[in-house]
């Protein structure tokens, strides 16, 4: 499921988000609700400064809100994590909510999907690092991909 | 090169919207692994789903968003509407209440997405007759009143899953080959992939799909 950490939000999106969260930050009543919006859009979003504020955010609403919230924001810290490219970061939150709901395959699947691509981009990085020779390493990429199919 | 199972030459964009626990992200799950999942948490945002199908001799990947019934999630799940070819609408003809918010559901969708997107209503749950609590004639009227496609679904039993998916490609298909549905529009919902030799990279983002092997 791939699509789940390469699909990104539109920018117009982001900021409909952002301009309600800061208004109710100038107004000192932050909701959770306007919080996790804000969170969510910022971690579907293309750029790495952008994600890093979501899950800021998002590990601010973890630590002082309710089980129900607390359940969403580990989900969408793993996707941020993920996105990233930190990826141990990422299957701490999926293995601690697998944990409490061993069953849950919407999370067993982000888990494996999260698996998949640090399988993926390990082998891409040996392949370069064997290659040697730097030009050699494209063409080890794409006979590993070719092998693959 | 290309050719292999899982080489497609359309991408179709679905979303899958309703009321929570109406049974949206069992549907997905029994259209894409033929299982159904007695015990299912709420959806948290969104879920993803694909599986490639055949229409009219073309192979085309359905791309589909499951979103969130639940209300907390819905200023953000109206995102995903955007660009949708296709929206399945489910209610559970077993709970009353999840058939009279189809209208708010309906007129969201209508605000979201655009003219040519396909609406098919899905009665979902119809294994449960002796709970029904919306009959089939009402919903038929609904759906015609509306231009909606219709069935009764179960997602328990597979029933009629697989027409309802099925149903909303042909539609979308058909609105291409009449030119109703601008494939350059950028919502359309739908990518046209000419297929080429040597599109690897179509098929390596193609490995986790089992969904083709059932031959
Ligand atoms: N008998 C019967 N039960 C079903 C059917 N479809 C779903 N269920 C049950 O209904 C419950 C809710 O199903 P879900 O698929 O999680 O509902 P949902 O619409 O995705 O809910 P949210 O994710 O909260 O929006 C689950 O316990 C399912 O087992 C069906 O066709 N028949
Ligand atoms: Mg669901």
């Amino acid at each position: 499921m791939d699509e789940i950490l390469d699909e990104v939000g539109s920018p117009e999106e982001l900021k409909k988000f952002e301009a309600i969260y800061n208004q109710q930050l100038e107004e000192h009543s932050v909701t959770t609700d306007a919080t996790f919006n804000y969170a969510w859009s910022l971690v579907r979003s293309r750029y790495a400064a952008d994600i890093r504020k979501g899950i800021c955010l998002l590990e601010t609403i973890f630590n002082e809100d309710r089980e129900q919230t607390r359940r969403d924001c580990v989900y969408y810290l793993a996707i941020g994590y993920a996105k990233l490219k930190e990826y141990s970061k990422a299957l701490q939150y999926t293995k601690a909510f697998l944990n409490l709901e061993p069953a849950n395959l919407q999370v067993q699947s982000l888990d494996s999907t999260i698996r998949k691509r640090m399988e993926k981009e390990g082998l891409i990085g040996m392949a370069l690092a064997g290659g040697a020779v730097l030009a050699l390493g494209g063409l080890v990429t794409l006979g590993l991909a070719l092998s693959k199919k | 090169m290309s050719g292999g199972p899982y080489s497609y030459s359309y991408i179709f964009k679905y979303i899958i919207i309703g009321d929570m626990g109406v049974g949206k992200s069992c549907l997905l799950h029994q259209f894409t692994e033929k299982k159904f999942m007695a015990d299912c948490p709420h959806t948290i945002g969104v879920e993803f789903g694909t599986r490639i199908i055949e229409v009219s001799g073309q192979k085309i990947k359905l791309q589909i968003w499951d979103t969130a019934g639940q209300e907390r999630f819905r200023a953000v799940t109206r995102s995903y509407y955007r660009g949708a070819a296709g929206a399945l609408m489910v209610y559970d003809i077993t709970r009353r209440s999840t058939y009279n918010h189809l209208s708010s559901w309906l007129t969201d969708t209508r605000n979201l997405t655009n003219p040519s997107t396909v609406i098919f209503l899905i009665g979902n749950k119809c294994d449960l007759d002796g709970q029904r609590d919306v009959t089939y004639e009402e919903a038929k009227q609904f759906a015609e009143e509306n231009g909606l496609m219709f069935v009764e679904a179960s997602a328990k039993t597979g029933e009629r899953v697989e027409e309802a998916f099925l149903e909303t490609a042909k539609k979308i298909f058909q609105s291409i080959q009449d030119g109703r549905l601008d494939l350059n529009a950028a919502e359309s919902g739908v990518q046209h992939k000419p297929s080429q030799t040597g599109r690897t990279t179509l098929s390596n983002d193609q490995q986790p799909n089992k969904d083709t092997c059932s031959c």
